[in-house]
C-alpha cells in the first residue's frame, strides 16, 4: 500500500484510550537509525512489521516552528540534559540522544562516515568477527549512502567559521577535508541538531521509514516498551504502556506478539530493556564508548557570522593515529551563549562578540569506560571513567584547536574549562599538556554512545552473535549502535545503519528458520 | 517568549516541575544571571520562569529531582559561599551576582557543576527571545547567505 502521508502510517499512542493488542511477524523497539533500517528491510521482504517508539512523531514543517529549546525538550531524551557521570578524574559528559520517530538521526549534524578500515580490520581479525571486513561491509555502506543521499558539502556552504578553521589548520600543515552529509538541497539553516526545517537532512524518518510504510510497516509512537516477553528462552513479543496525553506518564497498556523481536533503542536504553526483561548476560550495559567531544571558541577582529552556512562542513583525520578527529562545528546562538563565561554584564560583554566568534571542535576515539545502569526512573544512570590516555588526548586536542585559532588570527581563545580565563596567545596554551587542569572541569559532550550490548564471536564478552541475535535468547535481535564492538572514532549514523542493514539481510535470508522456531 | 506553537501537531505534556519555593527563586536567579542594566522587568522574569519549567518537565523524575535539589542548594547556601545569613532570593541583586560568580570559579567541582547546569539551561531559554538574539547580533532568517540560498531555491 502506498502511504502518501507519513501520518497515515503512525498510530499516536497518546491518543489511545483503550488497551491495544497486535500480532505481527516482527516487532521493532525504536525507530532510529537501527530500527528504521530493520523496518524497511523486513517490510520489503514481506514481513508484517510494527515499530514501537517512545517519542512523538513530528513533520519537518513542525521542526521549523520549534525554537532550539522547544525542539530539544520534544525530540531529545531527558529534555537534552542527559549526562554521563564521570568516575575518577573524568568530565561530566552531556549525552545527546533522540526520542522521537527517527530517533537520533533527526538530531545529528548530518555528518556521514564509514567505519574506518583499520577498525574493521581489528574487528574481523583480533575480535574474530570475520563478516565485518571492509570488503564485506562495503555494499552495506554503499546502499545506506544511496538511500540517505550522502553528498559532499560544497565549499560554497562553508561558513566563515569553517573557513577560519581551514586557514588555522593549514598554518599548522594540517589539511582539512570536506565532510559528507545526508542532505538534499541544504539551505544552510544552521539548525540541523534541532530537526531540519526544510526536510533537507535525510534522517531516517524521511528516508528509510517512508519506504517501510509503503511496504506495510506501521509505527506506534508515544509508546513505552517495558518488557520483552519470552517463552522457552525465545522472545515472543513485547508489552508496555502508551504515554498519557496530558501527563506523559505511561498509562494505557499494549501487548504485541511477534515471531521475532528486534531491540533498537540505542546504546543507552537497549541495555535497560534487556535487563528489565530479565536477561542476565554479563556484558549488557558495559563497554559503552562515547567519543567525548570538546570545542574551543576563537574571538576574531573580523565579522565571522558563523551561523551563515552549514553547521558542519569540514573535518581532519590528520591526528587519527593519536585518537583525535577534528570537526568543524557551530550551533544555535543561544546554545553558544550558554557556553560563554561570566554572568550579567561580563556575560553580555563576551556574548556581544558572538558575531566575531568561530567555533572549532574535536572528539576522542576513546578507549571506552562507560556503563549503563538501571536506575530509579525509566532513564538509565550512565557512568564513564575516562582513561589516562584519553585524558591526555583530550587536552592535546584542545591545545591543537586553540593553536589553530591563533594561527587563523584569533585575538583570544575561550577554552572549554569551567572558570578558566580567556587565553591571549598561543604560548599560554602549553599548560594544557604540561600541567593540565582536572579533567572533571572540562566541558564535554557526546553524540555517539555506542557498544553497550556488543557483538562478539562467542557468548563470553558480548551480548549478541555476529548475526545480531542475542546469545542468551532465540529470536531476539539487537540492531542499533549498542552492538558495535568498540569505539569507531567517527560519527555513527551511517555505521549504525550499515550494521543494521547487514543484520536485517541475514534475518531475511534465514527467515524460515526463525519462523519455524516461533511456530 | 518561546511558547509551544499553536500549529504544532503535538503539544507539550502538561507537566510542571518547579515547586512554589522554586518558582519564587527562579526570577531572582534569572535576574542575577542576566541583568546588565539594573533590575529586570518582573513580567519578563515571570514568563521566563514558566518557560524554564516547561523546558525541564519532559525530563525523567530522577533528573528533575536532581535539578530541584541543586536549586535548594543555591537557595540555602549563601552563608557558606559569600558569608550572608540569608536565602538566595532575599539577597540584593549585587550579592546574588557575587554568589553566582563564586560558584562559577569554585575549586569544588560539584559546586561549579551546579552553576554550569543551571546557567546552561537558563541561558539557552533566555536567549531564544528574538529581541535578545538581535541584541547579540544574530539576524535570524535575515542572514545574508541563507536568505540568498532560500530565495534562489
Amino acid at each position: 500500500m502506498q502511504v502518501h502521508d507519513a501520518c497515515d502510517a503512525i498510530l499516536h499512542g497518546r491518543e489511545q484510550e483503550a488497551p491495544f493488542f497486535a500480532s505481527v511477524d516482527v516487532v521493532i523497539v525504536g525507530s532510529g537509525s537501527g530500527g528504521a533500517v530493520m523496518a524497511r528491510e523486513l517490510a520489503r521482504d514481506g514481513r508484517s512489521v510494527l515499530v514501537i517508539e517512545e517519542g512523538g512523531h513530528y513533520l519537518p514543517a513542525e521542526y521549523g516552528q520549534m525554537t532550539p529549546s522547544n525542539s530539544i525538550r520534544r525530540l531529545a531524551r531527558e529534555a537534552g540534559l542527559a549526562v554521563a557521570v564521570g568516575r575518577g578524574d573524568t568530565p561530566l559528559i552531556s549525552v545527546m540522544s533522540g526520542k522521537c520517530v527517527g530517533g537520533s538521526s533527526v538530531m545529528t549534524g548530518g555528518v556521514c562516515f564509514r567505519i574506518p578500515d583499520d577498525v574493521l580490520h581489528e574487528w574481523s581479525t583480533d575480535l574474530g568477527l570475520g563478516e565485518l571486513t571492509p570488503e564485506k561491509m562495503a555494499p552495506y555502506f554503499e546502499e545506506v549512502e544511496r538511500t540517505i543521499h550522502v553528498e559532499t558539502v560544497p565549499e560554497s556552504m562553508r561558513s566563515r567559521s569553517s573557513q577560519l578553521f581551514v586557514e588555522g589548520a593549514a598554518a599548522m600543515g594540517v589539511t582539512m577535508k570536506s565532510l559528507r552529509r545526508n542532505t538534499v538541497g541544504c539551505k544552510g539553516a544552521a539548525r540541523c541538531n534541532f530537526g531540519c526545517p526544510h526536510g533537507a537532512k535525510m534522517s531516517v524518518d524521511l528516508s528509510f521509514l517512508p519506504d517501510a510504510y509503503d511496504h506495510g510497516a506501521r509505527v506506534l509512537s508515544d509508546a513505552l516498551v517495558e518488557k520483552i516477553d519470552f517463552a522457552m528462552n525465545r522472545a515472543t513479543g513485547v508489552r508496555g504502556r502508551f504515554l498519557d496525553r496530558v501527563t506523559g506518564e505511561p498509562r494505557v497498556p499494549f501487548t504485541v506478539q511477534a515471531k521475532v523481536v528486534v531491540v533498537a533503542c540505542g546504546s543507552l536504553h537497549t541495555p535497560v530493556l534487556l535487563r528489565r526483561s530479565g536477561m542476565d548476560t554479563e556484558a549488557i550495559g558495559k563497554h559503552l564508548t562515547l567519543h567525548p567531544g570538546f570545542r574551543i571558541c576563537g574571538m576574531f577582529d573580523e565579522e565571522v557570522n558563523g551561523w551563515d552556512g552549514a553547521m558542519q562542513a569540514i573535518y581532519s583525520d590528520h591526528f587519527l593515529n593519536e585518537g583525535l578527529t577534528l570537526v568543524g562545528v557551530y550551533s544555535a546562538v543561544n546554545i553558544l551563549a550558554a557556553a560563554l563565561p561570566g554572568i550579567g554584564k561580563e556575560h553580555r560583554r563576551v556574548s556581544a562578540a558572538l558575531p566575531r566568534m568561530a567555533v572549532f571542535g574535536g572528539m576522542i576515539h576513546d578507549d571506552g569506560g562507560g556503563r549503563v545502569h538501571r536506575w530509579l526512573s525509566r532513564e538509565p544512570l550512565v557512568t564513564y571513567r575516562m582513561s589516562a590516555r584519553d585524558r591526555a588526548r583530550m587536552f592535546k586536542g584542545i591545545q591543537i584547536l586553540g593553536t589553530m585559532a591563533f594561527r587563523a588570527g584569533a585575538r583570544e581563545v575561550l577554552l572549554p574549562v569551567f572558570g578558566s580565563e580567556p587565553i591571549k596567545n598561543e604560548r599560554d596554551l602549553a599548560f594544557l599538556t604540561e600541567r593540565p587542569p582536572p579533567a572533571a572541569r572540562v566541558e564535554s559532550m557526546s553524540f555517539h554512545p555506542l557498544g553497550s550490548a556488543k557483538m562478539s564471536k562467542g557468548p563470553r564478552g558480548g551480548v549478541v552473535k555476529p548475526t545480531g541475535e542475542a546469545w542468551a535468547a532465540d529470536n531476539l535481535f539487537v540492531a542499533d549502535g549498542s552492538v558495535l564492538p568498540s569505539s569507531i572514532g567517527v560519527n555513527s549514523q551511517v555505521p549504525v545503519m550499515a550494521m543494521s542493514l547487514k543484520i536485517a539481510r541475514g534475518l531475511c535470508d534465514d527467515w524460515s528458520k526463525y519462523a519455524r522456531r516461533a511456530s | 517568549m518561546s511558547v509551544p506553537h499553536p500549529h504544532l501537531h503535538q503539544h507539550d505534556f502538561d507537566r510542571s516541575t518547579l515547586h512554589p519555593r522554586h518558582r519564587a527563586l527562579m526570577p531572582k536567579l534569572a535576574e542575577a544571571f542576566f541583568a546588565h542594566e539594573g533590575p529586570m522587568d518582573p513580567a519578563r522574569l515571570a514568563s521566563f520562569s514558566v518557560e524554564v519549567d516547561r523546558a525541564i518537565s519532559t525530563a525523567s523524575k530522577t533528573l528533575r529531582f536532581g535539578l530541584l535539589a541543586m536549586l535548594d542548594v543555591i537557595m540555602w547556601s549563601p552563608l557558606f559561599i559569600i558569608g550572608k545569613l540569608s536565602t538566595f532570593e532575599t539577597l540584593s541583586l549585587e550579592d546574588r551576582a557575587r554568589f553566582l560568580t563564586k560558584l562559577e570559579h569554585s575549586k569544588i567541582v560539584p559546586v561549579a557543576l551546579i552553576f554550569v547546569a543551571w546557567k546552561t539551561l537558563l541561558t539557552m531559554v533566555f536567549f531564544e527571545e528574538p529581541s535578545e538574539l538581535l541584541a547579540l547580533g544574530y539576524p535570524g532568517p535575515a542572514r545574508t547567505r541563507y536568505l540568498s540560498v532560500v530565495k534562489a531555491a
